[in-house]
């Protein structure tokens, strides 16, 4: 067994559990209290609450469900990595395909591991990720070598697209900045991969692109 | 819509039945009244001409009057060659009004149209049905004078026709004076009369019968675009309930499939994991996990394998949290991996743009399209191409097998019909074209049902993290 570190509080890695399912939540607890150098730290039950909790307890390793209510998994794991990126994230869901991980791994995510794996794999997943390296379920891993992820460098992910909507409708950087609660470097460095990603230049293109795809009213 | 139509049947038949009736009624009464009214005229116009015939007779007398009279001036015989040279003369009504005398024994004395009879005994003459007629009238003339209807020679037709006569007796000489009309004309005039009435009857007729085929017409009319309108109702109402059927029946489904999912799913990974702390348990406590335990784990497994199943046949749950593109990809591979044909899918750099109803149907659009590709069209790849450009989200998917009998593929009443007409529903446009070089199905929904959807779910939840946070 792993208990060689019990006394170790610096390898021990806090985990921030999110999952909008407290019976799965406790299931999971019950499950990794077994292991010493695991310390869940605390749980939540929403994207949107994860973010908060995410900065006030910064954890290690965060173990986030996709589907849950007001934010999903992989809107959450985008927007907590922007703003705290020392943080791992490591996808724990029950959905397998490949869109979810590609998606997943574009918002962020270090790991992704299914719902219906061993907890074990799951401990593993969370020292494999907090040591900074990449962890996925077997059958996920399998599917990445068959297919693997093409690089999706002209999507724009759901924060990408809330700024260009933000930006589109007039607001400056800074005002964006405010109203996301973000830096003004984040911003603009968001605005940078936008223009890159949709092969434009100007602002008037950008507004332009976000009135033609329905994004913002003219 | 059948009681319109027995409306308008009940309609049609009093319509028929009422020109029926007026038809006969007044075709009936005109007739009466037509003849009553011949048969007044006739009276008047007869009673008319004795009239005339007396007071020709009066005035003819008048003008015989003093060599009648006084036989003193002349002898008999003179007296009586004066009277009947002037009666001789007496002519009216062009040639057929004259005057003719005879003795009370039948000798014509004065006859100016026929002057062969003059000098000779007609007593026996008759007419063609035996009556006497000389006899006849000078047994009215001796009466007092009176009428008689006989058939005669008219002058200027020269030919026999009805004739009236009145005779006179003149006591003085024994002399019976009588003069005539004759009465071809009269019933000419009656005829044409009855002739005209008759016209106006058949007049009135063809009235009756247009104004009632007119009225049947537009009874008709009436009725069958009262029907159309029922029916082009009844069709809206249809196809709005058809639409409501199915918002209901894919609101059903992606409850069910949420409720598998987030309830039932999440309930059996927590009994998992509740069996792993079990087995972890005993393993702690350098204890052997039983086999019970073990079997139990790998049943969960399957039932939750099972579940999962079920959850996304019903609805995927890719669609509602990465939104179209992505439910697109994630069909579009499950099809290849499945039929071996490759496909590629072309989706636009933003995402979740779309409200979920138009979500729903351009999926299950996607869906039915690989469906009939996979029974019918043989093909070698399929692209699916989504994009949004110039006011127009364009949904494209185009095989290069061998097409189809969209009516025969449609009429297996799965869903390219229902979707098209959802999509229309939606103010949108479907279109579908099948050839043996493939097929094409194009989806075209107008921004404006979707504009500023991603702000109004997305930012809007955003705002309330930020919130949140403060």
């Amino acid at each position: 067994m792993e208990n060689n570190n019990l006394d170790n509080q610096e390898t021990q890695i806090s985990v921030l559990l999110v999952d909008d399912h407290p019976m799965v939540q406790g299931g999971l607890t019950a499950c990794l209290a077994f292991y010493d150098d695991i310390n869940i730290v605390g749980t939540c039950n929403d994207g949107a609450d994860a973010l908060s909790k995410a900065k006030a307890l910064k954890p290690d390793v965060i173990l986030m469900d996709v589907s849950m209510p007001n934010m999903n998994g992989i809107d959450a794991t985008e927007i907590i990595t922007e703003q705290c990126p020392d943080v791992q994230i490591l996808i724990f869901s029950m959905h397998d395909s490949q869109e979810f991980v590609s998606s997943a791994i574009q918002a962020g995510a270090s790991g992704y591991v299914l719902k219906d794996t061993s907890s074990e794999e799951v401990y593993y997943a969370i020292k494999a990720i907090a040591k900074g390296n990449t962890h996925f379920s077997s059958s996920i891993a399998k599917m990445l070598i068959e297919n693997p992820i093409k690089p999706e460098s002209e999507k724009l992910t759901t924060r990408e697209q809330v700024i260009l909507s933000y930006v589109a409708r007039g607001l400056s950087s800074k005002e964006v900045a405010r109203t996301l609660n973000i830096s003004f470097r984040t911003v603009d460095a968001h605005r940078r991969n936008i223009k890159a990603k949709l092969n434009i230049e100007s602002l008037a293109e950008m507004v332009r692109y976000a009135v033609n795809h329905g994004l913002i009213e003219e | 819509m059948t009681l319109p139509l027995r409306l308008l049947y009940v309609a049609v038949l009093q319509v028929i039945l009422t020109s029926f009736i007026t038809y006969f009624l007044i075709t009936d009464e005109y007739r009466d009244l037509s003849e009553k009214n011949v048969v007044i005229l006739e009276n008047f116009l007869i009673e008319q001409k004795k009239q005339a015939l007396k007071n020709y007779t009066s005035i003819a007398l008048t003008s015989v009057n003093q060599a009648y009279d006084s036989p003193k001036k002349n002898s008999h015989q003179t007296a009586q060659e004066v009277v009947a040279d002037t009666f001789n003369g007496l002519v009216y009504n062009g040639d057929d009004g004259y005057f003719f005398i005879y003795d009370e024994l039948g000798n014509s004395i004065v006859h100016p149209k026929e002057p062969y009879r003059v000098g000779k005994n007609w007593w026996q003459l008759e007419d063609s049905n035996g009556e006497k007629i000389i006899q006849l009238l000078i047994k009215n003339a001796k009466n007092g004078g009176d009428f008689y209807r006989y058939n005669w020679l008219k002058p200027s037709e020269g030919q026999k026709v009805q004739k009236i006569s009145y005779s006179i007796y003149m006591d003085k000489w024994d002399w019976m004076l009588g003069t005539g009309v004759y009465l071809d004309d009269v019933y000419q005039q009656l005829s044409n009369l009855q002739a005209q009435m008759d016209t106006h009857i058949n007049y009135t007729k063809h009235i009756i019968l247009i104004v009632a085929m007119s009225s049947i017409f537009f009874i008709f009319l009436f009725g069958i675009m009262v029907n159309l309108s029922h029916k082009k109702k009844a069709d809206a109402k249809i196809s709005e309930l058809s639409q409501r059927v199915i918002d209901v029946q894919e609101e059903e489904s992606r409850h069910i499939s949420r409720e598998l999912h987030d309830g039932i799913t999440q309930i059996l990974i927590s009994i998992k994991y509740s069996l792993e702390a079990t087995g972890l348990y005993l393993t702690k406590n350098q204890q052997e996990k039983p086999v019970t335990l073990k079997s139990a784990q790998e049943n969960l497994a399957v039932a939750i394998q099972e579940v999962r199943r079920i959850s996304h046949h019903m609805h995927p749950q890719i669609l509602d949290e990465l939104g179209l593109s992505e439910a697109i990809e994630s069909i579009a591979s499950d099809f290849s991996k499945r039929t071996k044909v490759p496909v590629q899918v072309n989706k636009p750099a933003l995402r979740k743009l779309l409200p979920d109803f138009i979500n729903t149907t351009l999926f299950r659009i996607v869906q039915e399209a690989l469906t009939n590709i996979q029974k019918h069209a043989k093909a070698k790849s399929v692209l699916i191409a989504l994009s949004v450009e110039s006011d127009w989200l364009t949904l494209i998917i185009q095989d290069d097998g061998v097409g189809f009998d969209i009516a025969r593929t449609q009429s297996k009443g799965i869903g390219l019909r229902n979707l098209a007409e959802r999509v229309e529903h939606h103010r949108g446009k479907f279109t579908i074209k099948s050839s043996k070089m493939g097929t094409i199905i194009t989806v075209k929904i107008p921004t404006a049902s979707f504009v500023n959807h991603f702000n109004e779910s997305t930012i809007h939840s955003d705002k309330n993290d930020n919130n949140n946070e403060r």
